[in-house]
């Protein structure tokens, strides 16, 4: 049920952005990520944008 | 061979007992093979992890009475269609009339309701910390365009409580990367802290498994508790910040049953009052009760580790992914699922 699906960000309307995972495109909800611009990757769950991924921190 | 990989398939100190918390991690570690790679002497367990195998029969009798006493339509994730109630699945139900739509998002809820504004929806929200912004951001949007036949069946339910009922049922646990994406990491290491509680943080690729696990068992050697985060390209210390104040400003905690578990004190979250026209126990005036589960299946014994699925009489025999007996036959992420598609 948690499985996420990592998406890349087309682009961004408000609230919501279009997202393409893997050339399936998809309006997910954008709410709980700030700033987030075309060419983003971002996990969605549920329809929902829920994170950012960034590149793997120095660890 | 990585370095991890080969420390997995080599191991040969103490024998470590280590919990995947997701239903996710179980199904993918099955899928990949990762099992086959370990050593002897680390076992994986199955924790209870999967929303759908720990959501009680009661809730599933909610549902059946919302659709076929009040003909609600009942909008839900697909696997928990079949999931047993006391007297009969939805899937049962719907031989009886009952109206099931198969939603990807919350959201697709309501633009169905928007759609059918004769129609009352209730959408079956379970799952986790992961899940459950998902169903707020649902009820804000259908407040916001005034959509009135929506509502939220709610069994959302809160990880850090399971944590530490379920301490000491593993030696460390491979901590659910997505419920950590929104609640951070400092539960973590307040777990390791306060109640000597060990984990790791995971990502779902076989790369991000085999990482983790590795760390667990390279910690492990020292014998003191510990965590660490393997999943650094999504999870974040503070977690999402924007989905915890949402939740927190239109939930609150509430006691809550789990299938096989019982009921946790502070393990659910529920529709604050002020949302109440949406929180569909208050619509339709619900009396919800546990409900009965079938006494012999072992469910609750294999979501805490303490036996594994081929362990129960039912397993195999009576139930089975055509006709699932316990929760955690009919979820794909359900251990005995897995067990038994793995043919373990």
């Amino acid at each position: 049920m948690c499985v996420g699906l990592s998406a890349k960000v087309v682009s961004v309307n408000k609230d919501t952005a279009l997202v393409d995972a893997s050339g399936a495109r998809r309006e997910v909800s954008a709410e709980l990520l700030d700033d987030l611009e075309p060419g983003d990757y971002v996990m969605v769950h549920a329809g929902v944008a829920i994170a950012k991924i960034t590149p793997e921190d120095e660890e | 061979m990585s370095d991890h990989q080969s420390l997995l398939s080599n191991y040969s100190g103490r024998p470590l007992r280590i919990m995947e918390v997701c239903g996710t991690h179980t199904h993918e570690i099955f899928r990949l093979g990762i099992r086959s790679l370990l050593s002897k002497n680390i076992e994986l367990i199955s924790g209870p992890g999967c929303p759908v195998c720990v959501t009680p029969p009661g809730y599933i009798d909610s549902a059946v009475e919302l659709a076929l006493k009040h003909h609600a339509v009942i909008a839900t994730f697909g696997d928990l269609i079949r999931v047993p109630g006391s007297e009969m699945s939805l899937a049962q139900a719907r031989s009886l009339g009952a109206k099931l739509k198969t939603v990807y998002s919350p959201l697709d809820a309501v633009d169905f309701a928007a759609d059918n504004p004769e129609k009352e929806v209730v959408f079956l929200a379970v799952g986790f910390e992961t899940t459950t912004p998902s169903a707020c951001i649902a009820v804000k949007r259908a407040a916001a365009l005034g959509i009135k036949n929506f509502s939220l069946l709610t069994a959302n339910k809160t990880m850090p409580q399971a944590y530490k009922a379920l301490q000491g049922s593993a030696d460390a646990f491979l901590y659910p990367g997505h419920v950590h994406a929104i609640i951070g990491t400092e539960l973590c290491e307040e777990l390791k802290n306060d109640y000597g509680v060990s984990g790791v943080v995971a990502g779902f690729t076989a790369e991000a498994v085999i990482k983790a696990l590795g760390m667990i068992v390279e910690y492990a050697q020292s014998g003191e508790p510990f965590c660490d985060n393997a999943y650094t390209s999504v999870v974040k210390a503070g977690g999402n910040v924007a989905a915890q104040q949402l939740v927190n400003s239109m939930m609150e905690p509430c006691d809550c049953v789990w299938r096989g578990l019982g009921e946790i004190k502070g393990s659910g979250m529920k529709l604050k009052s002020q949302w109440s026209e949406f929180d569909a126990v208050a619509k339709f005036s619900l009396t919800p009760d546990d409900g009965k589960c079938n006494p012999i299946c072992r469910c609750g014994e294999v979501l805490k580790g303490i036996c594994k699925p081929c362990d129960c009489p039912l397993f195999g025999k009576v139930c089975t992914p055509i006709n699932p007996v316990g929760a955690c036959m009919v979820s794909g992420e359900g251990a005995c699922s897995a067990f038994y598609q793995y043919g373990q």
